[in-house]
């Protein structure tokens, strides 16, 4: 086991150690067994705190939120599920490798140290996983009060839907932080829900356009001929109007779609990644070592699977973490023009095409929102930018 | 070389085939009747009964295709909204649109290209961290927003530029819809704000992109043998890199004339500006199927020039490209 030089090793842990307690899944990172478990311990730790203050603020029905967006949150929850089992993994190989006298660093570990070294990748990381906080607890973030219902038993409300009309385009202030819209609803709130409606629409668009399009981008490069040049005619039929318009066009034929269907449209018809996984896929079979595996009679779907996606699984880790920042930006814009997220949702596109009336009189609506979409979708395109570099070391 | 061109010219024909049979469907299919939208509330059953005589909306599909497209393009296909043939609809604001566009192209350049070199010849430096990071900003940046804060800074609170609209304007050769805009004072001063946020994401692109190629073309062989032949550092950068630099960023630029276009939907919107974006919100908006099958053709047939012209300029700048 080699040791980076320069800095005592104590120095470096307790850097990891830090970092991890805010990315779960940083753990890939460190090199013992002991300081893994630490650094989980650690996400494991903060992340149970954030959520016995929320459930001892009373609000033990925080999937649910203000409306009935529940999928994407879901989706979020399935991600962080994800990130565990990949880090229950993690752990349980450094056990093996531990019982070894020596290990090497392969492809990944090699990566990843490449990585914590890149400010550039950090710096998205910690931005992305900030939002996915606040995404998943945003009703420990976010404000509200409860009231008595009809029915006789409190109620909480959340000021991201609670219409406060004699407090309309109020100004920043203690009690809004951020001011009021419109309606009176307090803008801080609905930002902090709105995490969830980015994020939930971006990561679920993003991956059926991966499954999408990198199946007939994959299909498409690997078998060539007419397979090819049908799926490629069929792209560029899609993709001779702009993009805006094709969901726009497609968005009116349920105009009370939800966000379900919002994603829908935007997995399936954002098929950019199909031209670049292409490409990576022509250059990738033309390879020796594909040549030979067809040689020696390996089936088709076992050269794709075994030879052809883990060699393209660079630019395509690149291309999802990019496309994901396209996504919100793309649904912000159809929120923006009206036709996407449905109105009482308070997603930041929706939120901006509101302020848009407001501009003279109350900045806040419209300046707030923005800057949201901005940091997020900055922080997925500096991350995919440093993952680019870290992937493939020969780029550089 | 000419064999090329019109393969791909019947390619793009055979694209657009396909999509104005795509549109056409998805018009088709859906809710809501646009004869119900034209008649108004509160209008008779036997006025909308009229106009679904007079559109052909009862017909069989196939008929009704044939009429929007034979209709198209012989200029007898009249907007279902806007009480004129869909051509003229769309012709008058397509100036607007081209004016916009262009200024916004020539901003982006203006500003990419230079920033682009910068950075990579003063590769690692303060600068180059700064241009990186801002071009980086600048596609996280949704464009409507970016207008919305130009608008906010330069229009409300400085009060130095109109906020939206496209102010005077100048009839070109007498004929009324060609208007421009920029010549008149009024007209230019309403053309920064959304040429300058229409820009800001080419801007990013291309400086981006220029500055990859250039590091590109740093590392090639041809620059080091210039470099020992003792030549000026400059006459190097400008006449033997960025010269080669450059076939990409140009080919770039070429598809970005047609996303121009696209990118107008939204700052147009924004900004008020009567350009053929907003016109395609709004005709869908009204349900005005003829206006909209019209400018998606229109845009598509944009693009898709645009794309061939690329290819064939990517040829004529680097000479090793050979289509056959």
């Amino acid at each position: 086991m080699t040791r980076r030089r320069g800095q005592p090793r104590f120095v470096l842990e307790t850097r990891d150690v830090l970092l991890s307690l805010l990315l779960p899944g940083l753990g890939h990172l460190a090199r013992g067994f002991w300081t893994k478990a630490l650094m989980y311990l650690g996400t494991l730790t903060v992340f149970g705190i954030t959520m016995g203050m929320a459930v001892s603020k009373g609000r033990l029905s925080w999937i649910a939120g203000p409306s009935d967006y529940w999928f994407s949150t879901v989706m979020l929850f399935v991600m962080l599920m994800l990130i565990w089992i990949i880090g229950i993994f993690d752990l349980n190989h450094s056990v093996r490798s531990r019982t070894e006298r020596h290990y090497s660093f392969g492809y990944w570990q090699m990566t990843t140290r490449r990585f914590s070294k890149d400010p550039k990748g950090i710096i998205g990381m910690l931005l992305i996983l900030v939002t996915v906080h606040i995404a998943l607890f945003a009703p420990f973030f976010a404000s509200g009060h409860s009231f008595k219902g009809v029915e006789g038993y409190v109620k909480p409300v959340s000021h991201a839907i609670h219409m406060d009309l004699r407090n309309f385009r109020a100004p920043p202030s203690n009690e809004h932080p951020l001011g009021t819209d419109h309606l009176g609803r307090d803008v801080l709130d609905r930002l902090i829900f709105g995490t969830r409606i980015a994020l939930g629409i971006g990561v679920v668009a993003t991956l059926l356009n991966m499954l999408f399009g990198g199946f007939l981008g994959l299909v498409g490069g690997f078998f060539r001929g007419a397979t090819d040049a049908t799926i490629m005619r069929a792209l560029e039929i899609v993709n001779s109007i702009p993009f805006l318009v094709l969901v726009l066009l497609i968005r009116g034929l349920w105009p009370g779609g939800g966000i379900l269907s919002l994603m829908l449209i935007l997995g399936i018809f954002g098929l950019q990644p199909a031209r670049i996984i292409r490409s990576e896929v022509l250059s990738v079979r033309e390879q020796d070592y594909v040549t030979a595996a067809r040689a020696i009679g390996v089936p088709t779907w076992r050269i794709i699977l075994k030879y052809v996606l883990p060699n393209a699984i660079a630019s395509l880790i690149v291309v999802t973490t990019m496309s994901i920042g396209v996504n919100i930006i793309v649904v912000a814009g159809l929120s923006f023009l009206g036709h996407g997220v449905p109105p009482p949702a308070p997603s930041w596109g929706g939120m901006l095409q509101q302020a848009q009336e407001f501009i003279r009189t109350a900045w806040w609506m419209a300046v707030f929102p923005g800057l949201c979409i901005v940091v997020t979708v900055f922080g997925f395109n500096i991350l995919g930018d440093s993952l680019r570099d870290v992937l493939d070391p020969k780029l550089k | 070389m000419i064999g090329y061109t019109l393969r791909r010219l019947l390619q793009v024909v055979f694209t657009l085939f396909a999509l104005t049979v795509l549109v056409f469907v998805l018009l088709k299919l859906m809710p809501g009747d646009p004869a119900v939208v034209m008649a108004g509330i509160g209008a008779q059953l036997e006025t909308i009964e009229g106009i679904r005589e007079e559109l052909g909306l009862n017909r069989p599909w196939p008929v009704q295709y044939w009429r929007f497209i034979s209709g198209l393009f012989s200029g007898r296909l009249q907007a279902m909204t806007y009480h004129k043939p869909v051509y003229l609809v769309i012709a008058q604001r397509l100036p607007a649109t081209i004016e916009l566009g262009l200024f916004g192209l020539i901003i982006a350049l203006a500003v990419s290209i230079p920033a682009g070199l910068l950075s990579a010849i003063y590769r690692n430096s303060l600068l180059d961290y700064t241009v990186t990071t801002v071009a980086l900003m600048g596609i996280s940046i949704p464009v409507f927003w970016f207008a919305l804060m130009l608008m906010l800074v330069f229009g409300v609170i400085l009060g130095i530029l109109p906020v939206s609209g496209r102010g005077d304007s100048i009839a070109l050769f007498g004929w009324q819809w060609l208007r421009v805009s920029f010549v008149t004072w009024d007209g230019f001063r309403h053309l920064i704000i959304p040429s300058v946020a229409l820009a800001s994401v080419q801007m990013a692109m291309n400086a981006r992109l220029t500055r990859a190629s250039m590091l590109e073309v740093l590392r090639e062989e041809y620059v080091n043998t210039a470099r020992a032949k003792g030549l000026k550092e400059r006459i190097v950068l400008i006449k033997h890199a960025f010269r080669n630099a450059l076939a990409p960023v140009v080919t770039n630029v070429g598809i970005q004339v047609g996303t121009l276009i696209a990118g107008a939907v939204l700052t147009e919107t924004t900004t008020a500006w009567p350009g053929v974006g907003r016109l395609m919100v709004e005709a869908l908006q009204r349900q005005d199927q003829a206006v909209v099958f019209g400018l998606a053709i229109f845009m598509a047939f944009f693009f898709q020039i645009s794309y061939v012209i690329v290819d064939l300029m990517y040829a004529y700048i680097d000479p090793r490209i050979t289509y056959d």
